[in-house]
């Protein structure tokens, strides 16, 4: 007996009608001037930067959630190790330098325009600041450089320290990047603590909170966790490819977690947001196991003895490892 | 490790993010994927005489085994910089018999 099914297809379609309450003045994205960066202007020095997405006043009442933000190396995202430190530099030396269209011949000449190709995903508010910033911070990088050179470790460690003054810090994911899709959702607006859910927050510089609808979403840390090529940039740069990784062979063939639950909640770690060098994360990352026996092995006449060495690994993390 | 593409053409693998773009392959473990590697280590020989007979014989017939999962962020193994990290470990000693035919 043969079966015949017969599938009906049903195309729904949906119209949603939305009721603005924002006015469309003729210009692209309504709200953009409500948001940190329009309201306070661009960014004159290093130290308007810092104090433009200052998140010191968030300790008082959030002093774990700080206490663990700053064992992340989000806290320190264009120092790094010391190796982000140094790779800008040779971006400079070896990239924009070599570049012959880049317009750079010098450090001197170094704008904000050449670090966003790296500023775009280790300190993103870069693009709220001018030129005078950009060339602030390779002259504070060059006199890192200079001071580890000397040994001179109090000037090493005073650049150090304004290099870690701007990072990737609260106001960056809870304001400035809480939002990716601004046109549907609306610019994220200075005032306001963007979390899980919207009302009045006890704060004097940020009375209001509101939902950002990707808090809890891979995309939050997906749009400075790269998925190849920055294409939009005039010279393409590439760094992290973990949300690449994690779109396309996590996500499509394995499982249907988030970054927030192995790296947030699962760990432990909260905003303590880690990689291998926690232990607990190095553990929970690859599945080893191992086997070696010996034995004769023969051919012909020829009798060669030789051990065998079988080894086994799965990759529990939710996209390749390492990144490079 | 993504083994990135210099400036996303031909077969120069690009080092620093100023110059990489696109993939040749990735040399990294998959997530979720079982990944295998075999070692056939053959036991070192030595020549010597017996009874008047050169005979071939291991030199040894244990061997100390020892498997080590490397992370090497940058560069060779070594300074401090580089900052490997030893993921995980196996030692074991691999005997073969003495006797036999
Ligand atoms: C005076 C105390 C105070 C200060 C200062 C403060 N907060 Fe809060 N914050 C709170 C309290 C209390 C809540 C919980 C409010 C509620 O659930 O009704 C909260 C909630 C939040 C939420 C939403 C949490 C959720 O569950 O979605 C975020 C995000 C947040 N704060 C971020 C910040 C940031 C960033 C700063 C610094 C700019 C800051 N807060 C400063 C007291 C404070
Ligand atoms: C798409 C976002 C993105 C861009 C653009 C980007 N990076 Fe990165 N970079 C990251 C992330 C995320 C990490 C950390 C996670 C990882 O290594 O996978 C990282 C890691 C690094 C590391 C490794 C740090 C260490 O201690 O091993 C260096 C060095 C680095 N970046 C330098 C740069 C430089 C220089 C540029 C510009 C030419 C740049 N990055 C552009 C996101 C980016
Ligand atoms: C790298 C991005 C990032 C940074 C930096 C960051 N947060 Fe968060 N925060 C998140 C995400 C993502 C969540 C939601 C986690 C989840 O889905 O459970 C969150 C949740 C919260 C919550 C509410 C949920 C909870 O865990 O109780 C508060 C309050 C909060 N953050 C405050 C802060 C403060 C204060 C800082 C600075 C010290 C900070 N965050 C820095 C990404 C960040
Ligand atoms: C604004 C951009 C940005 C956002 C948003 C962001 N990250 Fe990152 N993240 C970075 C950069 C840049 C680095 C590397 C800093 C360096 O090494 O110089 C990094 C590093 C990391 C590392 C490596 C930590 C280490 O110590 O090796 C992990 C893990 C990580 N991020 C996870 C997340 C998760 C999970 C989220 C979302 C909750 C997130 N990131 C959101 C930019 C971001
Ligand atoms: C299923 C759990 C899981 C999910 C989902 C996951 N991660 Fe991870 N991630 C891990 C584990 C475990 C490690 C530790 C291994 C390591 O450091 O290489 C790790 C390491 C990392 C690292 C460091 C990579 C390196 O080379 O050491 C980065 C960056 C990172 N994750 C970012 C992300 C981002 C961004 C997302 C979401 C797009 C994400 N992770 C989703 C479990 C997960």
């Amino acid at each position: 007996m043969k079966l015949r099914v017969t599938g009906t297809l049903a195309l729904l379609a949906a119209t949603a009608l939305l009721a603005g309450t924002a006015c469309a003045d003729g210009k692209v994205g309504i709200g953009r001037q409500e948001t940190i960066a329009a309201k306070s202007g661009k960014a004159k020095t290093l130290a308007e930067l810092a104090k433009m997405y200052d998140s010191s006043s968030c300790i008082e009442c959030h002093q774990d959630k700080y206490d663990e933000a700053q064992k992340s190396i989000h806290s320190r995202s264009i120092y790094g190790t010391g190796r982000t430190a140094l790779t800008i530099m040779t971006t400079i030396e070896n990239g924009l330098m070599e570049e012959p269209y880049s317009g750079v011949k010098s450090p001197k000449d170094v704008k904000v325009e050449h670090l966003m190709g790296c500023a775009k995903c280790h300190l993103p508010q870069l693009a709220d600041a001018e030129d005078s910033v950009a060339q602030e911070l390779v002259t504070t990088l060059y006199d890192w450089k200079a001071a580890l050179k000397k040994k001179d470790k109090v000037a090493a460690k005073k650049a150090e320290d304004t290099l870690k003054s701007v990072n990737i810090g609260c106001l960056i994911c809870h304001n400035r990047n809480a939002i990716t899709h601004k046109w549907q959702d609306g610019y994220a607006k200075a005032g306001v603590v963007y979390g899980s859910k919207d009302g009045d927050h006890p704060s004097d510089k940020f009375p209001k909170m509101a939902v950002s609808p990707i808090m809890g979403e891979a995309i939050q840390c997906g749009q400075c966790h790269g998925m190849g090529p920055n294409m939009e940039l005039d010279e393409p740069t590439q760094c992290c490819t973990s949300y690449g990784s994690y779109l396309w062979a996590y996500k499509s063939e394995i499982g249907q977690k988030n970054c927030q639950d192995c790296h947030m909640k699962e760990s432990k770690l909260g905003h303590n947001i880690q990689s291998y060098r926690d232990p607990g994360m190095a553990k929970a990352a690859v599945d080893f196991k191992t086997e070696a026996f010996g034995y004769y092995w023969r051919d012909g006449a020829q009798i060669r003895p030789k051990a065998v060495v079988k080894v086994e690994m799965i990759n529990r993390a939710g996209h390749s490892i390492p990144d490079g | 490790m993504p083994v990135p593409q210099q400036l996303g053409r031909g077969d120069r693998m690009g080092r620093g993010p100023y110059e990489k773009s696109g993939i040749i392959e990735d040399t990294g473990l998959p997530p979720g994927k079982t990944v295998n590697e075999r070692f056939d280590i053959f036991y070192p020989l030595e020549e010597v005489e017996q009874n008047g007979k050169t005979i071939t014989r291991p030199q040894a017939y244990d061997l100390d085994i020892e498997v080590k999962l490397w992370y090497v962020p940058f560069g060779p193994l070594g300074p401090k910089i580089n900052d490997p990290f030893l993921w995980d470990e196996f030692a074991k000693t691999v005997s073969i018999s003495k006797t036999g035919k």
